[in-house]
């Protein structure tokens, strides 16, 4: 197949350019004074407006909300369930220290009269 | 209040079609520029968008793949260096700070793009912004051409050989080494010339 280059003055064939020439001719910016007083009013408008760059760092800025709130309640229901299994921990603890040994008798005291009545008992039982 | 006069923002360079560059030849007008428009000032950073916006394009549309994204990437940027504006220090060069922005921003795109279109179909560069009936054969070989090299490539003959921007201005834009960019051009030229005789013989 031959190519019959319908520009010769373009064709990139002895030296740089002829290429160049056509990278320019492809690469040329936009012509018209118009394109680019609508361009400079388009960036003029978004700097006025505020906008929001839609870059990596501000998508997630979108989400930042929603993200925040589940982020607080996972950390609420984390640490309630902190707290209570440390409440039942502690609570596990005392009831070894502090409960019925294992096979004993047990004593339930209620006030100064129970403790005599129930001594008694554990006396006169013996 | 400083007052500025605005001026036209198209200073031609030698060789160089007034489209394509924007530059403005005087240092402390464009200082005076920045320092209003880091006072909140929106009529002086309007001027300054006015002046760069070019320029700005023309590095974005050397790295992204569509005339589309480019002009995303230029209206992020000149958000982004609003945003950043406090930060900037007035005796630099603005160009050469915001050209670093769209750089990145284009950058992001095209990223964003490789990401999205993993499962669509394979890379092809498209046609940059004019009337479809100009394009002639040579500019869809070059095309097909320009698809065939990488992507960093192609940005790096576009900015120098198109844009006239230097091998460690290049390197500072696309953050590699100029090394890298000197090396980066001389393949995508040795690749392109190939590619297009390879689709001027005969097959």
């Amino acid at each position: 197949m031959t190519i019959n280059f319908s520009a010769p003055h373009l064709v990139p064939e002895n030296g740089d350019e002829e290429l160049t020439r056509a990278l320019r001719d492809l690469y040329a910016a936009p012509d018209g004074d118009g394109y680019w007083s609508a361009l400079e009013r388009r960036i003029m408008d978004r700097i006025a407006g505020g906008d929001a760059l839609d870059d990596w760092w501000t998508v997630p800025a979108q989400w930042a909300r929603v993200a925040l709130i589940a982020a607080g309640f996972a950390l609420i229901v984390a640490g309630s369930l902190y707290l209570r299994s440390r409440a039942e921990q502690r609570q596990m603890v005392y009831d070894s220290l502090l409960g019925p040994a294992a096979g004993g008798p047990t004593l339930a005291i209620r006030d100064a009269q129970s403790e005599r009545q129930a001594t008694l008992n554990y006396i006169n039982g013996r | 209040m400083t007052a500025i006069a605005l001026r036209p923002a198209s200073v031609a360079l030698p060789g160089r079609s007034t489209r394509r560059v924007t530059t403005p030849d005087r240092p402390d007008d464009e200082k005076a520029l920045v320092l209003s428009a880091q006072r909140g000032e929106l009529e002086a950073f309007s001027e300054l968008v006015r002046r760069h916006q070019r320029r700005a394009y023309a590095v974005a549309r050397a790295i992204v793949t569509t005339h589309e994204d480019a002009e995303d990437a230029v209206q992020d940027a000149f958000l982004h260096a609003y945003r950043a504006l406090h930060r900037f220090l007035p005796d630099q060069a603005f160009g050469a700070w915001l050209h670093r922005i769209v750089a990145n921003a284009s950058l992001d795109i095209t990223r964003r793009r490789k990401v999205r279109d993993a499962d669509e179909l394979p890379e092809t560069i498209a046609s940059p912004f004019r009337d479809p009936a100009e394009s002639d054969e040579l500019r869809l070989r070059l095309h097909d051409a320009l698809a065939r090299i990488p992507a960093r490539q192609r940005s790096v003959i576009v900015l120098h050989d198109v844009e006239g921007f230097k091998h460690s201005e290049i390197g500072r834009l696309l953050g590699i080494p100029e090394g890298t960019a000197r090396s980066d051009l001389h393949y995508a030229r040795s690749a392109l010339r190939r590619l297009l005789d390879q689709l001027r013989s005969p097959q």
